[in-house]
């Protein structure tokens, strides 16, 4: 059976019953009928017995849905065969006339029913049998409408911002060409400081270079936004080193700095254990290590639990249960001073974490991979 | 720096600690112990033997048969070697010895005589000339004659030594040394530091020694100078030799291996001339524009006047704290020595050794700072190993030329200053006790104030942050525990609105099938020859950097095409196909170059195609809807870009500005980056619209009455395009005409040569009221009119 087919049936079963309605209205016989004992006319109790009886024979026989819809039609129907006997009605003698009717209703009733059960059970037939002959081959794969995905360094970035930003931490951008002043003077690293040799730097002309740390972000944000402050400043960074699997002369780093009153270095500890829980996982531990920096004062290397042994020591590791994550500590006086916020009254903490390491631990990548954008590649971080 | 663990105990009694401790204990204050060096790695059981006897094998040409001494007997040893004689002493490794790699040695049958070992080459042992010479001979590594029967050979040959390779940071210059780092772990280890040895006996000269004068007192604060005659130049001794290449240095002769030694130990760079050299005096002064010396590296530098020399009367001496000349240094025949001590300015140092590209010990020492005193401590102790290993004579002459000695810095702080800046309370007697023990003089006020003296060496050490550090690095990073900002004031955070918008283009580029991608910021300068670029095109004028890792890392790039197209490339050299990319990164404009200025940074969209099914109209798609989420309004013009196809490639202009192109690569581009011709590009910038604020959406109400839609065909020339005809099409409709969409183009028969149907599909969409046909009607006759006037349309009627 076709759809169309199908709804055709339906349809005129529909139909049947709305004519039903009206008739049983008109048919509305006085309760008082019921109990008179009164029997009508034989022939016709002959005729409305047999029509039943048939009837119902051609009901139990119906094999679909249609067949049903026309038996239906032709015995309920407006000129239907038991309409026609109503009509006759008349012909009877008018004292019979309310048991005929009465008569005729409860068969009518009866052959309803019977519509209704066998209707229930053909379209429960008939759907099954109709999703059965639909069933498709599901393991089949047709061509996919492709959709992208970020890069892993990017994907990386926005998760770290969000723990950041969810912190009440502004993010802020700032040049990748930039003036030596704010790569190495600001942040207390005069022309002959040791330190300038530590790292690097691609320059341009002698006071403008690629910048070799985000800690730029810094100095920009202070010149122009006063305590308090909490800020990251995510970017590229350039360090004139080979490229091999844990270097790159291109790479990412993203700066965070806060400073208010009273900021202590167990802040910067506290902060640092909740990034490195919700980053490695909430057994992640951190461990601080003196380091130098000239931008602070004291300085940090910070460690956080290996995420390949979770401390025990693998190869990852080097065997000491810890990798190192960023450098921190809390803000250089001198610093301070040159953006013009006085470091008797307020003190501060920053930190600088490579990105691309980052992503690294968490991705099992390395540093050629990251930036060799085989297809392939990008499309393991979908 | 490697620090060998014997020279350490020197001067602080380590021999009960492990070396793993040792390492331990020097990182937990900050010193990164990057490599624990084992010098023995591997050998065991390999010992001096002396060969007794050779006789040829009676069953092999080339096999030898050795009697051999190995001290506790004398063992038979068959050899291939030919280069050994009887008397020889040379490594044997015994039956069951190991050498570098995990080979072991065992006894064992040679063409039927037993063979008890096996001497051994320098190779075998793993070991260099660096090591005792002779190591890279091919043949068996013949031993000094006075080395010891039956001692093993690591002992013998200084390999059962660890070495501690540590990271010393910039600020710590007072620890680039053995004696710098020993003072660190006597004050971790709660124990004595030695002094070093200083003693000497001094005679009297007839020599005159050479007067000094310096110049610059800026960048040579302090020259010392001291006279050694009686020179009797031979090699250093063993024990010399051995810890001077245990540090990495390589022995040369005694005068010039006690500077190294004292180098390395006292971290004070001394230079030794050779007397007879000297015209009269020492001048400490800049050096003269295109003044040449050639320097013990054998090579010639031309210096300039930023550099500072030691010169004599008449001539370059040395480059300052960098490399001594070939002429005036230590030869076999020097007999009288003048020994330099001095402190240079450490950013001339570092300056000259970079103009000069020469780096030395020396300069690497004087960039990080000399301090005042170590000057006195480096030369003295040159002078008692002169003295002990009898080098030569010290005379009682001395010339110098200095400024005022600095004075000891004075900090004052308290316990509380400390403690909070920490976060954590630190007692004063604890803070007092760890100060003490690193040199520092602490005086405890009663008003609480700590009054603390910094020793001259801790050039690094300025106010009470630094003390502060100096506290907590021994107190024990550890003890700092997590606050959540307890004192901070609330802040709003978040992303800006650049940064917004960026991720949310990402969003719907990713949405649209393309993959992200990172590319290098600096590109070949050739990349614009690739790309066909006009000679004067803008997009040439890029910013070189001066030091680049190499021509292909040489300029800022203009554009990101380039790294798009090499992108594409390296993926089509793997054989991946259906590419789809896109990069956001910054293209770097200058305003002049050389630059004077800042640049312009202008953050710019590329996106690439390549492969696949791809093709213009997917591209336009994707560029539409990026301008229409960015609510920009745009028209387009045949592209006029050298490696773009002119016939398939478009500008974008917004508002008359020309904000970006796409289109299909010239054939020629194809062939030039390695990838196939059908390559889509398009760049955008970004800048235009980047920063802007969404406005909020107001809300129209849905229409109330019914549309209805028409499908109209036409035949026109080929000449008019889809757009003009779209375009006259809604012109004419009005508001009522809300939608126009092309749905064929046919040219072929039935159509005349030239010609081409066009059919459309109109929306009317009554805003009033339901429309009539005739209405609807009128409003079609208008449409056909307009274009049959403007376009020569014919309606086709189906």
């Amino acid at each position: 059976m076709r759809v169309g087919e199908y709804v055709g049936c339906v349809k005129a079963l529909n139909e049947a019953h709305q004519c039903e309605f009206g008739w049983y209205h008109v048919f509305n016989v006085p309760k008082s009928f019921y109990s008179s004992g009164f029997i009508f006319g034989g022939y016709m109790e002959e005729q409305l017995n047999k029509l039943v009886s048939d009837c119902t024979a051609q009901i139990a026989s119906a094999a679909n849905l249609k067949e049903l819809g026309d038996i239906k039609v032709r015995v309920l129907g407006k000129s239907g065969e038991l309409t026609a006997l109503l009509r006759n009605l008349k012909d009877l003698p008018s004292e019979q006339r309310p048991e005929a009717g009465k008569h005729m209703n409860i068969a009518r009733a009866a052959l309803e029913e019977k519509f209704a059960e066998k209707f229930a059970a053909l379209r429960e037939e008939e759907v099954a049998s109709r999703l059965a002959s639909e069933k498709i081959d599901i393991t089949i794969d047709k061509p996919k409408r492709d959709i992208g995905c970020l890069h892993p360094l990017s994907s990386v970035r926005n998760r770290i911002i969000d723990f950041f930003v969810s912190l009440g931490f502004i993010v802020t951008d700032s040049p990748e060409i930039e003036t030596d002043y704010y790569n190495f003077e600001a942040l207390n690293t005069p022309a002959d400081h040791p330190a300038r040799d530590v790292q690097d730097t691609f320059y341009i002309t002698d006071h403008i270079l690629l910048r070799s740390q985000t800690s730029t972000g810094q100095i920009r944000t202070m010149e122009k936004v006063k305590p308090p402050i909490k800020m990251i400043s995510p970017g590229r960074v350039y360090r004139s080193d080979d490229i091999d699997a844990t270097h790159s002369p291109m790479f990412h780093q993203i700066e965070g700095l806060v400073v208010d009153k009273n900021i202590t270095m167990c802040d910067l500890k506290g902060i640092l254990d909740m990034f490195a829980q919700y980053f490695f996982g909430e057994q992640c531990k951190t461990r601080f290590r003196p380091s130098y920096f000239p931008f602070t004062e004291p300085s940090v290397e910070v460690d956080a639990t290996c995420n390949h042994c979770h401390g025990s020591g693998c190869r990852v590791c080097k065997g000491t249960g810890w990798i190192e994550i960023l450098g921190a500590g809390m803000v250089n006086r001198n610093v301070l001073t040159g953006c013009g916020i006085d470091p008797d009254e307020y003190t501060g903490f920053a930190f600088g974490m490579g990105l691309d390491r980052i992503t690294n631990i968490i991705h099992k990548t390395d540093m050629r991979a990251v930036f060799e954008n085989d297809i392939r590649f990008l499309k393991q971080f979908k | 720096m490697k620090v060998p663990v014997i020279w350490l105990n020197d001067y602080v009694d380590i021999s009960d600690i492990s070396v793993e401790e040792l390492a331990e204990k020097l990182v937990g204050i900050g010193f990164e112990v990057e490599e624990i060096i084992y010098t023995g790695n591997g050998i065991e059981n390999v010992v001096v033997g002396k060969i007794l006897d050779i006789k040829k094998h009676a069953d092999a040409n080339k096999l030898q048969v050795c009697m051999v001494d190995v001290g506790k007997e004398i063992t038979t040893i068959v050899t291939g070697a030919d280069n050994i004689s009887v008397g020889d002493l040379i490594p044997v490794a015994l039956d069951g010895a190991k050498l570098p790699g995990g080979k072991t040695i065992k006894a064992s049958f040679l063409r039927g005589v037993m063979s008890y070992g096996m001497m051994c080459s320098g190779s075998e042992l793993g070991i260099d000339d660096s090591v005792i010479d002779g190591a890279e001979v091919n043949g068996i590594l013949i031993l000094p004659k006075d080395f010891t029967i039956g001692t093993d050979i690591k002992q013998a040959l200084g390999l059962d030594e660890y070495i501690l390779d540590i990271g010393v940071t910039a600020n710590r210059s007072d620890c680039q040394s053995v004696y710098g780092i020993a003072r660190e772990v006597g004050a971790v280890l709660g124990r004595k530091v030695k002094a070093p040895a200083l003693k000497y006996k001094t005679v009297p000269t007839n020599l005159k020694i050479p007067s000094v004068y310096v110049e610059d007192s800026e960048l040579c604060p302090r020259y010392t100078a001291r006279l050694i005659t009686d020179v009797n130049i031979e090699p250093s001794p063993k024990w010399m030799q051995d810890r001077l290449r245990l540090a990495g240095h390589h022995p040369i002769n005694n005068i010039v291996d006690i500077t190294n030694y004292v180098l390395t130990e006292i971290g004070q760079p001394l230079h030794a001339f050779d007397l007879r050299q000297i015209d009269e005096e020492i001048r400490v002064r800049k050096a003269f524009e295109g003044e040449k010396i050639i320097a013990l590296d054998e090579k010639e530098y031309e210096l300039d006047p930023s550099m500072l020399v030691i010169a004599d009367k008449s001539k370059p001496l040395a480059i300052a704290g960098v490399m001594g000349g070939q002429h005036s240094g230590i030869a076999t025949d020097t007999t009288s020595v003048l020994l330099e001590a001095a402190k240079f300015a450490r950013g001339n140092i570092r300056g000259t050794s970079r103009a000069l590209g020469l780096r030395s010990d020396s300069s690497a020492r004087y960039e990080h700072g000399v301090d005042w005193n170590s000057i006195d401590a480096g030369r003295e102790r040159a002078l008692a190993l002169i003295s002990q290993l009898k080098a030569g004579k010290i005379t009682d002459t001395a010339s110098q030329c200095e400024v005022k000695a600095p004075e000891e810095k004075i900090i004052v702080t308290s316990a509380k200053q400390i403690s909070d800046l920490l976060g954590i309370e630190i007692k004063p007697m604890t803070i007092s006790k760890i100060l003490k023990a690193l040199g520092f003089d602490v005086e405890q006020k009663e008003n609480k104030k700590l009054v603390v003296t910094v020793p001259l060496y801790r050039e690094d050490i300025d106010n009470f942050t630094d003390l502060t550090e100096e506290v907590i690095r021994y107190y024990g990073y550890d003890n700092i525990t997590s606050t959540f900002l307890s004192s901070a004031k609330p802040t709003v955070g978040g992303l800006s609105r650049r940064q917004k918008n960026i991720n949310e283009l990402k969003s719907l580029l990713c949405a649209n099938g393309l993959y992200e991608i990172a590319t290098y910021a600096f590109i070949n300068e050739k990349q614009h020859d690739l790309l066909k670029l006009e000679s004067n095109s803008p997009l040439r004028k890029a910013i070189p950097i001066l030091n680049p890792l190499s021509a292909e890392y040489g300029v800022m790039r203009t554009q990101l095409a380039g790294s798009m197209l090499k992108t594409i490339s390296g993926n089509t050299n793997r054989k991946n196909s259906n590419l789809a990319f896109f990069e956001i990164a910054k293209t770097f404009i200058a305003r002049d170059l050389p630059l004077i200025e800042l640049p312009d940074e202008n953050e710019t969209l590329c996106i690439g195609l390549a492969g696949g099914e791809h093709e213009f109209y997917e591209l336009k798609d994707i560029v539409s809807q990026i301008l229409a989420s960015a609510d920009i309004d745009f028209n387009l013009e045949y592209g006029k870009r050298q490696y773009l196809h002119p016939g398939i490639s478009a500008e974008i202009f917004s508002k008359s500005e020309n904000i970006g192109y796409f289109g299909k690569i010239h054939p020629d581009i194809a062939e030039n980056f390695c990838v196939p011709e059908n390559v889509y590009i398009c760049e955008i910038n970004l800048e235009t619209f980047i920063d802007a604020v969404p406005v909020n959406k107001q809300y129209k109400p849905l229409p109330k009455y019914p549309a209805v839609n028409r499908d109209l065909a036409f035949v026109v020339e080929d000449k008019y395009s889809i757009g003009e005809l779209i375009r006259e099409i809604k012109s004419a409709g009005g508001a009522l005409c809300s939608d126009v969409t092309l749905f064929d183009i046919y040219r072929g028969t039935q159509i005349t040569e030239g010609y081409k149907s066009v059919a459309f599909s109109l929306k009317i969409q009554p805003e009033e009221k339901t429309l009539t046909d005739e209405e609807i009607q009128t409003l079609v006759n208008g449409i056909v009119e307009n274009l049959k006037s403007k376009f020569d349309a014919q309606l086709r009627l189906s």
